[in-house]
């Protein structure tokens, strides 16, 4: 795991996002914070602490050639359903030099556990993940 | 009915990049009370005359709802489009299910609340009703694409 946990005030929140698997895929709700996220994500990464950060969404360029020169990343994807292939599937599922959280809601194709499945969970400004129940 | 389209054309009548097409053409339109109440309703989000929205996370324009919510305005807003609903989660896929005439890109099932009388049609051939029907559409589906391997 490059990460097992993240932890960052954005007032008026406070993060803390604890990660059980290499993969998370972030599902849930629409306009539960998601992208809110992945923008606090943008600054967040030019700490020395957190510069492992790769942030990738629809207007990245080059999406598939630069995901495949990743290695030792902590990977976000924002509209992943729309950005991964049959192929980038693959190269996440055997590629374990790099961690991923995918805000993505299609897992077909990726080899998750339980720990995998999160819901982004706001409580009275404190934002964690919390566990998806699902059949796997 | 609720037109439901499982595999991806490129057509210019389909949007299948809500986000940016929302960003550069449906928030240019002009939005009605009713939006106004869908936007709250579903980003917790208070739509001003002037395109600014106050939410939680603080100020911003329109363009920072939520993807779900530009889904659903993208649909509203351009009748006729066949609209991509994959990124929308249950909150946003429930309200369209109760809808009417409709066109949506889906390429896998989600629980959705479906009301009994309900009817959809699967890539313009197969005609289902309700939950139910909807439920044994997706199931056929799965076994297909689990013969042909994909």
């Amino acid at each position: 795991m490059i990460y097992n946990t993240i932890k960052f005030d954005a007032a008026p929140f406070s993060y803390s996002l604890e990660f059980a698997d290499r993969i998370t895929l972030v599902r849930g709700d629409s306009a539960t914070g998601k992208t809110y996220l992945y923008q606090i994500l943008e600054d967040l990464r030019l700490l020395e602490e957190y510069k492992a950060i790769k942030l990738f969404n629809y207007k990245t360029e080059g999406f598939h050639d630069n995901l495949k020169k990743c290695r030792d990343k902590f990977i976000v994807i924002d509209n992943a359903d729309l950005l991964l292939n049959n192929e980038d599937r693959r190269f996440i599922n055997f590629d374990c030099s790099n961690q991923y959280m995918l805000f993505a809601r299609n897992c077909d194709g990726l080899n998750l556990s339980q720990g995998s499945f999160m819901l982004l969970h706001e409580n009275d400004y404190k934002v964690s993940l919390k566990r998806e129940l699902v059949a796997v | 009915m609720i037109y439901l389209y499982t595999d991806k054309q490129d057509s210019g009548k389909w949007i299948l990049q809500n986000d940016l097409y929302f960003n550069l053409y449906t928030s240019n339109e002009r939005f009605t009370e009713d939006d106004r109440e869908l936007i709250w309703k579903i980003d917790h989000a208070k739509l001003n005359k002037d395109k600014h929205i106050e939410t939680k996370y603080g100020l911003g324009t329109i363009r920072n709802l939520s993807s779900g919510c530009k889904t659903i305005l993208n649909i509203m807003k351009n009748p006729g489009k066949v609209v991509n609903a994959n990124e929308c989660g249950k909150n946003v896929l429930d309200i369209l299910f109760s809808m009417e005439d409709i066109s949506l890109y889906m390429t896998r099932p989600e629980r959705i609340h479906i009301k009994d009388d309900v009817e959809i049609c699967f890539n313009d051939t197969d005609i289902v009703t309700g939950s139910k029907g909807y439920e044994q559409w997706w199931s056929r589906e799965y076994r297909r694409r689990e013969l042909d391997d994909l």
